[in-house]
Formats: structure tokens, sequence, C-alpha cells
């Protein structure tokens, strides 16, 4: 049992940002009032003292309802050098994010309930953030042939998606669509065009002229955004784009809801942060799919993510291991590592700027988020699971390979002082992460 | 001129007067390319690695022998006999040559950034034998002394490069070196070789070469690649050197006594017609000589700086 005392609590959700108290019980989130007094409490818990409460002081910090990060890829099963489940639950929860939608690209793909079935025990045996398995659109990543959605779902998949591969048969598009109806799941559309992609590794443009690099126009993605919303829009489908990292795209989408298309957007903080201007050749950390944008792009995503067309931000947590990224840029893998360093970033980069207001940003990665994927989580209503963070904006922190807990080193911000980070994380009112420390946690089974 | 440079990457590292200085030195060092003795001991002991994953003879053969005519001992470090064949990675391979003391390593890879990587893993100097489509900065200083030989100053002189101008580290690097010295550049070739972006280098961009030759100093022709055509990029062949071939009808549009430059090796009939590459026009093999001449003067600039006198 615990009792929070004088946080700033922001939840959109309940359209709260204000400074509360907070008392949690049986994982439970049980009252939130102002001020309140040693009587109220113990009349909440039906106690006659306070001595097995957990009094904690949290002026001057934000709470907020725990993080929901909809696109991290874990690796595992397959790629366990480069993170597994239980190293990717616990950064994490380093990072704020309560609940994680781990994607299917693994070795194999995801495509077998017992495969699903798998990703979310693991989730549980390592017992840090929720991890909520997506599975694939098709069998092996192929794009060829659907997945048994229904089965997949009732293992417990919460989106279907072909992310990192994309599919390239609208057909195919079509009848996933129309197929995962059956089970209420959207499908998160990752939109590359790979004939127009080719063999680029960073966005098409002078930067990418400069270094004599093979380029990747904005309409590799752009094409298959409006080529997925019409299809979505035919079918009355439920769809949701990754990491829109485009203008054009931002655009289309915007008109798509519009014309009343069931579509999300997510954009992933890189995007928003970096340009493709910020690249050089030995910057192999800054390689990621899809390319860093333009600056026009970048303006673009910011506007579309205050004006509501990009309804959530997530991290596209790609770990890669150091060897994989130490080799010249065209060779190196996509993908940035993500989760412990993106909630610092958006702080700084677009919070502490004046860009993006607090409740805002709470909205973005944790109301929205589980709402469109239908998660227990994104709110700090009474009766609602505790998962919050309580977010201390002076915290700062030198990112280095010996505080990460991702086995994922391959971060811009690796050796730089970030500043905004969580200091205290619970997920089903259970602490399990303290000064910037995860509790651990003993394994069961 | 002290020389400040660890490495050789791109020219856009060096100053206008640091590309004169390199220049300067290669002066003398054709002289001595040219006597009939030449063989110098200013690098005696020092160790050269030629580190070559593309196929290349030209510019292999030419910094090695730059490198022997100075005393330099020269190792091939070539990629069908090597550990590379057996998954050795850049990064170790970098590690060896380091273990290893050498002096110098001259590398070419198909990896734009591939001599970055090297130098920021090596004590050891890297001069960028060509990566991927980044830079060729040898190349550009030997077509720099070349033109100079001919033309003299470069100021305002007219300097047309024509082919596949996105996809060449000689045309990038090129640029770099000739706006450093003052010259006017063009670049021509078809819009799927010469997209919009790269307008980034700050020279005119043109489809039509037939527009852009009078007035013309100095043309030069690019190498294409044939598999170019295959990926879609143009047409055809046929088509290609209809617009874009060099001959010697075509050059008299310049209105002047231009001369000739291409990189090789030539696809003879294609980016140039062989009555023009065989003409007084052509400085075609006077670029190699001066490709020795030049890898000379840099080679010595990097790894000669305490060894005394050089001639």
């Amino acid at each position: 049992m615990i009792w929070l005392k004088g946080a700033f609590v922001v939840d959109p959700g309940q359209n709260l940002a204000a400074e509360r108290d907070v008392v949690l019980k049986d994982g439970m989130i049980v009252k939130i009032a102002p001020n309140l007094q040693p009587e109220d409490v113990e009349a909440v818990l039906g106690l006659q003292s306070l001595e097995e409460i957990r009094q904690i002081n949290a002026e001057g910090k934000y709470l907020f309802p725990g993080l929901v990060d909809v696109h991290v890829h874990l690796r595992e099963p397959g790629q366990e050098d480069k993170e597994d489940i239980r190293s990717g639950s616990r950064a994490a929860i380093r990072g704020g994010f309560t609940s994680i939608l781990a994607m299917a690209n693994t070795i194999p793909v995801i495509d077998q309930r017992a495969l699903v079935e798998f990703v979310r025990l693991q989730g549980q045996r390592a017992g840090f953030a929720k991890v909520y398995p997506v599975a694939a659109v098709t069998k092996g990543f192929k794009g060829e042939e659907l997945v048994e959605m229904a089965d997949l779902f009732e293992g417990g998949a919460v989106a279907f998606s072909d992310d990192g591969q994309g599919i390239q048969n609208a057909e195919i598009m079509r009848l996933a669509l129309e197929y995962a109806k059956l089970t209420g799941c959207p499908i998160i559309a990752h939109c590359e065009d790979k004939n127009l992609a080719g063999k680029g590794v960073m966005r098409r443009g002078e930067a990418s002229a400069r270094l004599g690099l093979r380029g990747i126009p904005a309409s590799a993605e752009s094409v298959m955004v409006a080529r997925d919303v019409l299809l979505a829009a035919e079918t009355q489908g439920k769809l949701h784009i990754a990491h829109v990292s485009t203008k054009e795209s931002v655009q289309i989408i915007k008109k798509a809801k519009e014309f009343g298309v069931d579509v999300t957007a997510e954009v992933n903080p890189h995007h928003l942060l970096f340009t493709d201007e910020d690249i050089s050749l030995t910057a192999t950390a800054y390689k990621v799919n899809p390319p860093l944008p333009t600056r026009a792009d970048q303006e673009a995503l910011i506007e579309g993510l205050l004006d509501g067309t990009i309804d959530m931000l997530a991290t596209d947590h790609a770990p890669h291991t150091w060897e994989d990224k130490a080799k010249p840029f065209a060779e190196v893998p996509f993908g940035i590592s993500a989760l412990e360093t993106a909630l610092a970033a958006v702080w700084q980069g677009l919070v502490a700027k004046g860009k993006l207001s607090v409740p805002k940003l709470v909205e973005l990665w944790s109301l929205k988020p589980a709402e469109r994927f239908g998660l227990a989580a994104g709110t700090l209503k009474i009766g609602a699971p505790a998962d919050m963070v309580l977010f201390d904006p002076d915290c700062k922190e030198v990112i280095s390979a010996d505080n990460l807990e991702s086995k994922g080193h391959n971060t811009p911000f690796l050796g730089k002082e970030m500043q905004g980070f969580p200091v205290m994380v619970w997920v089903n009112g259970k602490l399990l992460l303290e000064n910037r420390k995860i509790i651990d946690v003993k394994q069961y089974i | 001129m002290k020389w400040r440079h660890k490495d050789l990457l791109d020219l856009d590292a060096l100053q206008a007067e640091e590309i004169e200085h390199i220049l300067h030195t290669a002066g003398p060092m054709k002289e001595i390319l040219l006597r009939p003795m030449r063989k110098l001991p200013t690098l005696r002991g020092k160790s050269v690695v030629l580190l070559f994953y593309e196929p290349s003879t030209r510019t292999r053969t030419s910094f090695e022998t730059a490198a022997k005519i100075l005393g330099a001992d020269t190792t091939n470090f070539s990629v069908a006999q090597s550990s590379v064949n057996k998954g050795e990675s850049l990064l170790d391979t970098a590690r060896t040559l380091q273990a290893m003391n050498v002096d110098l390593v001259i590398v070419r890879h198909s990896s734009s950034g591939a001599a970055e990587f090297l130098a920021q893993e090596l004590r050891a100097g890297v001069i960028n034998g060509g990566d991927g489509e980044h830079a060729h900065p040898t190349q550009a200083l030997l077509d720099l002394f070349t033109l100079k030989e001919k033309l003299g100053s470069l100021q305002n002189k007219k300097i047309v490069i024509v082919g596949d101008i996105l996809h060449s580290r000689v045309a990038r690097s090129n640029v770099l070196g000739l706006k450093k010295l003052g010259a006017e550049v063009v670049l021509v070739g078809p819009p799927t070789l010469l997209p919009a972006e790269m307008k980034y280098l700050g020279v005119k961009l043109s489809y039509d070469l037939d527009a852009e030759l009078p007035g013309a100093d100095a043309v030069m022709a690019l190498r294409l690649q044939l598999e170019r055509q295959q990926s879609g990029l143009f047409p055809s062949i046929r088509e290609y050197s209809k617009l874009y071939s060099l001959n010697r009808q075509r050059i008299k549009r310049t209105g002047k006594r231009t001369i000739v430059l291409h990189p090789g090796p030539m696809n003879r009939g294609i980016e140039i017609a062989s009555d023009l590459a065989e003409s007084p026009l052509s400085v075609i093999d006077e670029q190699v000589t001066n490709g020795v001449a030049v890898r000379m003067a840099l080679i010595y600039l990097l790894i000669g700086g305490t060894s005394g006198d050089m001639a």
C-alpha cells in the first residue's frame, strides 16, 4: 500500500493536471485527491494506522499514467544477442513504459498461436513492463497468405503487422483489413514500397547526395500510406500507420480522417528530433527506417502531432549489437534503440521548449495508444491498474552502456547527458524502478 | 607550408592553399618519375598497405608505384586472398593493420564512408582510394594537376563533366576541388543520373551537352557503368551515346582547343569515341602519369614529413 503525496498528476483521461495525493491498494488506484490527511488514508484503506503504508513525498515531480509504447522490437525469439523480452521489458520500465507492443519480426516470425503465447508468457515471466504481442499479418512475413488471425487473437495478439517488411501486394493488404474484423484488432502498416526504397540507406535528398549514400525517396512511404488508407476506406477496416515520417503521409492521413476512415498514426521521437542533415558517414546510430526526414517533413510531423492527425508517439525501439553497427553506414542494419532515451528526448526537445504541453505528451504516449489497442492502461482513474510513472523533470543522466538495461546501445544519445527521467515506476502497484535503478524481481516458473 | 592532416578522405577537408601545395609538390615528383633511374630513399623503412576491396588495376598500381619510387615498402592486402573472404569485418581488419604498426593505409571500398571509418580506427594515415559513391580525392587531385598543367590557372575556366553524375565519386571530388580553385563547373547528364539533389554541389546542372560545350576549356567524360541501363536508369546505350558521348565532331562546338579527360577505364564508343580519345586533345595518358606524381606528393606529405629532404 502506497500513499504518494503532492505529485503533480497529469491524466488527460480524466482531464486532470493538478497537485494530488494518490493511494494504491491491491495494485489499483483507490483514491486520488488533493491534500489527504492520515485519517483520510486510513479510512480509504480501512486501517487503524499508517504503519504498513509506504509514504512517498512526490512534490516537484509529475505523476503520469504508465506510458504505452505500441512499437517495440524485443528480438526474442531468435536474436537474443540484440535484445530479449526480459532485457527489453526492463529497458521499458527504465524509460517509463509500463505497457509495450512487441513486433512480430523475430526469428521465427510470430505467425502462430504458440509463438504469440510464448511472447506473452516471456513477458509475464520477466515481470517488468506488460508485454503485448503483435502477430504477423502474413505467414512467415512472405506477404502471401494471412495468418490464423482469430486463433492468434485468442492467444493474446493485440494487433497484426508485418512491420519491418511491409506488405507489397495490395490485395493481401485489402484481405488483411477485411479479415482482421473478426478480431477487432488494427492492422499496423509498415508503409514502404520496396521498389522505390531500393538499396537506399537514408532519405533521398541533398544530404544523401553529399554523402554519396543511396537515397530512399519520401514517396517510398507516402505511396503506401495512400494505398493503405484507400484500402481501409473501401473495406472499413481498422488501420494504424506505423512510424510516419513524411509531410505527404501527414497530408494523406489528415484527408483520410476527414473522410471518416478508421485510421490512426504514430510518429517516432527520432523523426521529430533529428533530420537527414544530422547524418554523417560514421554516425551509424542515426541509420533508421523510415530514414530521418528533411526539416520540412519534421515541421509537418510536429504540426500533425499537435492538430491530431498523428495520434500517438511510439519509439520503434530497434536494438542491435555494437558490432552490427560498427561498419560503414551502408552496411549496418536500420534501427535506433530508444526505450530508455525517448521520453527524455521528447521532454527536452519538445516539452521543455514549449512545443508540446505535458497533458498532450501523456495523451500521445499513454491514453491514445491504450485506447486504440484496447489495453487496460492509459489513465489513473479510480479502479484502474496502478501503472504509474513518477517523472522528475530535473533528473539528469549521462546515457552510457553501463546504465542502459537494453542490450542495444545503438542510440544517437550514447555518451550524452539528458534531462527528464522517470524516478519511480509501478506496474500493477508494484514498484519496479527507484532512483533510476530497476528493482529486481524474483523470476518465477 | 606545414602539413596538418593525418589522412586524406576528401577534398572538402582541404583549403585551396593545401590543394595548391599538393599540386606544387607533385611537380618535382613528376620529374623524378620521368627520370631513367627513379628510386628514392625518402620513405625507406615506411610501410604502406594497399587495402583494395573493389577490383582496381590502375589506381592500385598507381599508388603502389608512387610508394615504391619513394622507397616505402608496400603490401597488397587484396580481397581475393585475404581473411576478408573469411568474413572478417573492416573493423577487425583495421585492428590487425594497427597491430602491425603500418604507416599508411590506402583503401578502396564499395561503401561510402569506409575510408573515414578506417581513419577513426587507425593511428596510421589513411588515403581514400575511392569509397562507394562518396569520394575519390586522388583522382580529383590528378585531374586538377593535369588541368593546371594544360590550362594554367583554373580561375574562371569552364569545365564540363558529363555522364553518370549521381553515382560518381570522381565527379563529386572533382567539383569540390575545382570550386576551391575558382573554376566554373557544369555537370551534364540525363535527368535520372543527374537528379535535382545534386544541386547541393552549387554548380550548374544541365541535361543538354551540346548547349554546354561552347566555351568549355576542358571536358571530362565519366565512365558509364553499363549495369545502370539494366536497372532502368536510361533506355539504351545507343540513346545515351547519341546524347552524351564525346567525339571529335561534337567537341568542335566548344569553339576552343578544348582538352578532354577521362578517369578510365574507358568504354570506347560509349561515353567517348576512340577518335577523340586518341586525338591530340586527349590528355588521358597524361592523367595516368600525373596520377603517380600526385600520389607520390601525397604519400610524401602524409608520412614523409619527418624524414628530411624529399629529393
